[in-house]
This record gives structure tokens, sequence and C-alpha cells, in this order.
């Protein structure tokens, strides 16, 4: 079976490395972008099984990535979680419309990140 | 005692007599005798008619005296009630004056209307937010005189519902920004307990909206600028403590990713307390004999490496004369880097960043010019720049940052070292950042 791919985009190179190593390290593809164009070019491009992205991006948000993914019938069921350093990044509300499976707060801890990416494919996969 | 009224025919009856018992005439006793009995009569008839006529004019003189007093009673209590109402005009005149007076020197807008919803009285700056001029708008109903709907149906109905003092928070749209203003009614009454008019005062609250949310916006931007490297630290921290670096080399990268991201937390913190110090007086200023140039070439080669993750070049033009300025040295860097950052920041990959260091004698200053091929800031922001957490809005999401860094600029180079600061931008051409200190005369150094 492929590894599963795993898009992660934040315009913090040291966040996005050690996310980064820390999938690679458990099995993943991983593929980075450090805003949010970047990252919805490689949405299309590499059809990811997850996307972790950071709220505030330049060129284009999260919120913005994630409207963009949902609004794509090819896209629109990948699984995302938002990592974010905003205590307030999105209401409960936008979080359940836009189905942001988990919304987690920086700082964080690799491996409970880990833990979430795993939790979240298997219950995408069980869909 | 004998009345007075009766003298007078008493002394014509005497007097008769007198003249009968001495005029020398001649004749018989008796015929004097008759004379004397009709001189006496004669006296008393003129006696007593005159004391009937005296007294009528007694009573009508009484009479006449006693209204006269009246009168004179009257004319004394009007004089006293006019000098009274005279005492009372002059008193609330007085009060009108007072309260014009207090309604004229506040700064808050003050309009005054009466129970028919017209205009009694307003201030300058009510007839400045809705257009009328004080001297042509007294009396004039208040619908035809204030503009915003909203503000007369709020007039009107406070005088009609009789509430003592009501409170609503105005936005007044207009052509440039939207106003917000506290808005209080207050009801006047009369001895009845009528209202007999409504007082308005508009408080202006934009610039405390915009603090406020300036200070939310800072919350929220700071917090993201200190949980940024935290996550970075924690995050490696746990990649060490749970063997994920494999080699020498990765854990070493680690240790300093660490390292360097404690110190941009640092940074961070210290510019925050730093604007703080300078801005309550606080501040430890070490001031000595500085070269700038010297200064901008030290910050630029710092800047260097960050520029090169970006692929900026960086080309710094120094003059080499005697450029010596009486300045913090650490200060002054501060102001460099923090420059130089912000063009780093905002300028796309493999732009150019010129510095340029030089003298101006005919000013008497040193000048620093950082001038970048960026993003550039809206006409209309420019202005905004160096206000303290202000961030341009179009470029918020070309970069992260607190809207912190050009305000210290500003304060060490105003505040501190009595300088100027200036900045000139096109949007999508580049922006130009920089700031003049007077320079210290060569005498004055040769002297230390």
């Amino acid at each position: 079976m492929d590894n599963r791919k795993v898009l992660v985009a934040d315009d913090e190179v040291h966040i996005v490395n050690v996310v980064a190593m820390k999938l690679r390290n458990n099995g993943f593809d991983v593929v980075t972008a450090d805003n949010g164009a970047e990252a919805y070019r490689l949405c299309c491009e590499e059809k990811p099984d997850i996307i972790i992205t950071d709220y505030q991006m330049p060129q284009m948000t999260g919120l913005e990535l994630i409207e963009k993914v949902r609004s794509n019938p090819d896209l629109k069921h990948i699984p995302i979680i938002m990592l974010t350093a905003r205590g307030f990044a999105i209401e409960d509300e936008q979080k359940e419309r836009l189905n942001v499976a988990e919304c987690l707060s920086k700082p964080f801890s690799p491996k409970e990140l880990l833990g979430y990416v795993e939790s979240v494919l298997q219950s995408s996969a069980a869909k | 005692m004998i009345k007075k009224y009766y003298l007078f025919p008493i002394a014509v009856g005497l007097l008769g007599l007198i003249a009968v018992l001495t005029i020398p005439l001649g004749g018989a006793y008796w015929a004097r005798t008759m004379l004397c009995i009709l001189v006496a009569a004669a006296a008393g008839v003129i006696a007593w008619y005159l004391y009937i006529e005296n007294k009528t004019l007694l009573a009508q003189f009484e009479s006449l005296k006693n209204d006269f007093k009246a009168q004179r009673e009257k004319a004394s209590q009007s004089n006293r009630e006019t000098k009274d109402m005279r005492l009372q005009v002059q008193l609330l005149k007085r009060q009108k004056r007072n309260t014009e007076a207090i309604i004229y020197s506040i700064s808050d807008a003050v309009i005054v209307t009466d129970a028919s919803d017209r205009l009694l009285m307003a201030n300058e700056p009510a007839g400045e937010i809705f257009g009328f001029k004080l001297e042509q708008a007294t009396l004039k109903p208040i619908d035809e005189l204030v503009t915003k709907n909203e503000l007369v149906k709020l007039i009107k109905s406070s005088r009609s519902s009789r509430v003592r003092h009501v409170k609503h928070e105005l936005v007044f749209e207009s052509a440039e920004t939207p106003s917000t203003y506290n808005c209080t009614i207050s009801c006047i009454y009369d001895d009845d307990n009528e209202v007999c008019g409504v007082v308005v005062v508009l408080h202006d609250i934009t610039r405390e909206k915009e603090i406020s949310q300036m200070k939310n916006d800072f919350v929220s931007h700071v917090s993201h600028e200190l949980k940024t490297p935290l996550a970075s630290i924690t995050a490696y921290s746990e990649m060490l403590v749970d063997g994920e670096a494999n080699d020498e080399k990765t854990r070493n990268e680690f240790y300093s990713i660490i390292q360097n991201q404690a110190q941009r937390l640092n940074r961070l913190i210290e510019d925050i307390l730093n604007v703080s110090r300078i801005e309550s007086g606080l501040i430890k200023v070490n001031k000595e004999s500085v070269s700038t140039a010297l200064i901008v070439r030290d910050a630029v080669q710092m800047i260097k490496s960050y520029a090169a993750e970006k692929e900026i070049t960086v080309d710094a033009q120094t003059a080499i004369v005697f450029d010596q300025v009486n300045a913090d040295k650490d200060m002054i860097s501060q102001v460099v880097i923090n420059l130089l950052s912000n063009a780093v920041k905002y300028t796309p990959n493999g732009g150019k960043i010129t510095v340029n260091s030089e003298v101006d004698e005919s000013e008497g200053v040193a000048r620093v010019t950082i001038t970048d091929t960026g993003v550039g800031i809206p006409a209309d922001e420019i202005s905004h720049v160096f206000e303290k957490f202000y961030r341009v809005k179009a470029n918020n999401k070309c970069a992260k940052g607190t809207g912190l860094g050009l305000n210290l600029v500003k304060q060490i180079v105003e505040k501190v070292h009595q300088g100027r600061i200036f900045v000139t931008s096109e949007v999508g051409k580049g922006s130009s950042f920089g700031f003049e200190l007077p320079l210290v005369s060569a005498e004055k150094v040769m002297a230390k």
C-alpha cells in the first residue's frame, strides 16, 4: 500500500520542517507550502490524503484555502486539520460548515499532531 | 380742648363785639345791644356755616388723604414688585449666560430643544456635526437642522416617552470615515412635571473605538507573534526528547533553531517593553559620540542572512566622512535593524534594498535612508504607519508583525534623540524609510 500523503502549509519554515519530519519519520509522504496559493496549487497536483494548514499565511489565508478546497469537487472530500497560533481562528459554525476535522492551537506537540492525523485519516477512511 | 374750626367764628364774634363796643356810634343803649346781638348772631350763623362746611371739607380731606395713602401704598408695592422683577430678570439673564457659557465651552456637541422640538440652544460642535449656523438656527424645527433621522427620532421619542435619561451609541456615516457617538438624551421638566424640552449631548468616541480595536488587534497579533517562536521551541524540544533527531548534525540543527527562536521571542518582548519604557520615560539612555555609517554597516551585516533567505540583495552606501552623532548606539542600531527587517519582510523574493548613509552639512544632520523594491504603502495609510499597533491592511498578508517596530523607530529617533523620521512610498514599486540625527560638531569630539 502506498504511503499516505500529507500537505503541510505554514509560512513558518521551522514549523513546516518539524511537522514534515515527524510525519516522514512515521511513514507519511509529505508535501509542503509556505503560502496559501502554493498550498492550493499542490492540492490540485498532489491530491493529498489530508491537509494541515496554518491560518495566517501570505497570499491566501488558511481559511481561504479551505473555502477553495471545499468548493472544488475533486478536493472537497480531503480532511483538513488547522494548526494555528490565533486564539480564535475560526468559529464553531465555520468549522462545521467547512468540515474542518480538528483545529489545534500553537504551541503544539508533534506527537499529539501525529495522533490527530492518524485518527482523522481513520475516521475519514471509515466513512 | 377747643377744636381748631371753632376758633374762626369765635374770633369773628369777638371782633364784632369789640367793634360794636368800640365804634363810636350814637344812639340808644338798646340799639347798641341789638346791634351786638345781631353781630353775634351773624357771627354764630357764619360760624355754624363754617363749622358744617369745614366738617364736610375735613371728611373729604380725610377721605382724600386715605385714598392718597392707599395709592401711595399701592405705588410703593408695585415699585417693590418692579424692582423684584428686574432682579429676577437680571438673575435669569445671568443664569442664561452661565448656561450658554457652559454649553459653549463643552467640546461635546450639545443641542437643547423645546416642547415643540424646536432648537433652543446649541453649541459650535453641534453646528459643525450637522452643518447649521447657530445664529440662524434658533427656534427652527429640529428635523430641519439635524440631518440624522435616527437622532431626530430619538429626541422626539424621548420627549413623548418622558424618560429622564437615555443613552445610545450612534454611528454617523459621512463622506470620509464614519464617526461613532455616545448620545445622552435628557428631558427637561417644568413645575407641573411636564416635559418642556430635551437636552442632547453627543460625545465623539470614534478615536476610543479605534484605540480599543487597535488594542484588540495588538493582543491578537502579540499572542500570535509570541506563540509562533514558542511553537518552534516546544516542537523541536519534544523531537529531541523523543529521539526523533537521529544524527548529531540534525540535533545540532534543532539546538540552533531552539536558540534562534528563543532570541526571537526575547526580541519581541524587548520591543514591547521598550515602547512602554520610552513612553513612560523610564528607559536608560547611554548617549555617546558614534558614527552612523558604522552603525549602518553592522546592521546591514546582521540582516544579510535574513535577506539572503529571500534572495534579496542589500546594497549599502556609507559616506566616508565625519558623521558623528550624539546617540545611544544600541538604540540607533535597533532603529536601523527594524527598518531593514521591515524592508526584507515587505520585499518579494529577488528584490533589492539600498541603504544610504550620508551627511547633510547645510542641515547639520546625518541621514540614513533605506529604500526597497517592496509592495509599497497605499497613500491613505502612509501617515499612520508610525502609529503604535497600526498595520497596513493591504500588506497584512505579506508578513506578520505586531505593529510596534515602526512606532519604536519613531520614539527612539524623535523622542530620545530629537531627530526626524520620514517615509515615501508607492504601491507596487517600493518604500523609502529614513531618519536624520543632529550632527555633533568636530570641535566637541576633539575636545573630548
